[in-house]
């Protein structure tokens, strides 16, 4: 009998890029690692709010840092990001809450659309090539209507709130359940550790397809 | 005929326990990879005041994350780090400024101790194992971490008048520190001292600290990180192929490896992989 898979839980922004690339990068493994992924949509405002800390942004040269890091990191992991030109107007000043109550209700009411939802969202922000969810027209308007119920606002600040008792200063974080223990761990950068941890093999950023479990 | 080696330059400074994990693992792939390693002491403190950053731990859950994120670090990277239990007056409040300038003399006066003597640094602070045990015994660091608690209780006890190193104790294996002060020059010489470097040399290399070429010289290093974009340290700066990457951290040697072309093989490489 296989062992109990682990259970991942990724707490992410779509305002956030580093959310996006360790997103993809999870999703990837959870057909080859004995893994449950459980997707956590979470509000980055709140987290930075409750935490005392800042945007990294906010520091010029982390700014101009982070517009590199992802340059490279776009060849290295083989995710179409790309830093927007209005990055200060449509990230730091619009935010994300109506997006993220948005992937609340879909989490609420389509989790298995989850997945396709978030990086939808996150191309449209973070990338050129943004491609259609597969979510009809009508079913993305009930659920905008939902994103706005109190059931919803509620979840997210539930969801936001349990990301910051994991001890959440910023996103995305994956908290891994492994043998009793809780680990938390934070950025898309730390994914050879949690292998480390999971006791299963890092193949990079971009494992090979015909390792996946069928 | 062999391609030149890439040249990668290491900004770092001992106050910065990633700076540690950054200079350990460059360390084992520079007999590996076809690099250059040059280590630059630099000045955090210079470089947080220039680019108008703080340190992490002045945001409390940052500073309880760097806790447990060197707890598995030290296991994955196999670098014996431990939190100082006086973090905030070792580290925050005393600074580095006396241990930097330490090492920039080194560097310009025996630069192939650098190495050695840096590693001996953080070992004062971020550590309870001798360097040099740690390193020549080639034993597994689980060895080191998890050595009987009553030999532990002796070695570190504190003699009065101030941390010291206790040389009395039953186990002929370890030394250990009791997070030293790197700020005392007492304790900058005993650093050196275990690093191979005779006292002569050691108090030479202490005197020339305070002048002004090594002054000059680590303002000057701590200035070139600051034009590289550092907001904080450790940084890596690689010269590939008429191309300059500065790489921020001790969590992108993946990224590294990718941009050099070469085979990452984990934190760890088996040594058996080293270039002759």
């Amino acid at each position: 009998m296989r062992p109990v898979p682990r259970t991942l839980e990724l707490f992410y922004d779509v305002l956030s890029p580093y959310s996006w690339l360790g997103f993809e990068v999870l999703c990837r493994y959870q057909n080859i690692w004995n893994i449950n992924l459980q997707l956590r949509p979470s509000f980055i405002g709140g987290i930075m709010k409750d935490s005392g800390n800042k945007a990294p942004a906010l520091v010029p040269r982390k700014g101009q840092y982070m517009a590199n890091d992802l340059k490279l990191l776009r060849q290295h992991i083989q995710v179409p990001i790309q830093f927007p030109k209005d990055f200060f107007s449509v990230i730091l000043e619009k935010g994300s809450l109506s997006a993220m109550r948005f992937l609340t209700a879909v989490n609420l009411e389509h989790p298995e659309m989850l997945e396709n939802v978030s990086r939808e969202l996150w191309m449209r922000i973070w990338s050129r090539a943004a491609e259609k969810a597969g979510m009809s027209a009508e079913q993305a308007q009930g659920l905008l209507e939902k994103s706005s119920t109190s059931k919803v606002k509620n979840q997210l600040k539930e969801t936001t709130e349990a990301a910051c008792r994991y001890g959440a200063f910023g996103l995305p974080i994956t908290v891994a359940h492994v043998d009793g223990q809780t680990h938390m761990i934070f950025g898309s950068d730390r994914m050879e550790l949690l292998a480390y941890l999971l006791g299963e093999k890092w193949m990079g950023p971009v494992p090979p397809a015909m390792n996946a479990r069928l | 005929m062999r391609p030149v080696p890439r040249t990668l330059e290491l900004f770092y400074d001992v106050l910065s326990p990633y700076s540690w994990l950054g200079f350990e693992v460059l360390c084992r792939y520079q007999n590996i990879w076809n690099i250059n390693l040059q280590l630059r002491p630099s000045f955090i403190g210079g470089i947080m005041k220039d680019s108008g950053n703080k340190a992490p731990a002045l945001v409390p859950r940052k500073g309880q994350y760097m806790a447990n994120d060197l707890k598995l670090l030290r296991q994955h990277i196999q670098v014996p780090i431990q939190f100082p239990k006086d973090f905030f007056s070792v580290i925050l409040e005393k600074g580095s400024l006396s241990a930097m300038r330490f090492l920039t003399a080194v560097n310009l006066e025996h630069p192939e101790m650098l190495e050695n003597v840096s590693r001996e640094l953080w070992m004062r602070i971020w550590s309870r194992v001798s360097a040099g045990l740690w390193k020549s015994s080639g034993r597994a660091l689980d060895d080191f971490l998890t050595f009987p608690r009553h030999v532990f209780k002796v070695m570190i006890l504190p003699s009065p008048g101030g941390s010291t190193v206790s040389q009395s104790h039953p186990s002929p294996m370890f030394s250990s520190f009791q997070d030293e002060d790197i700020t005392q020059p007492q304790s900058i010489l005993a650093a050196a001292e275990k690093a191979g470097m005779s006292a002569e040399q050691a108090q030479g290399l202490l005197e020339k600290s305070s002048t002004s070429k090594v002054k000059n010289q680590l303002k000057e290093t701590t200035e070139a990180a600051c034009r590289y974009g550092a907001f904080g340290l450790p940084i890596t700066v690689a010269h590939v192929d008429g191309q300059t990457h500065m790489i921020f951290g001790s969590d992108r040697m993946e990224l590294l490896a990718y941009l050099l072309g070469e085979k990452w093989m984990g934190p760890v490489p088996p040594a058996m992989n080293a270039r002759l």
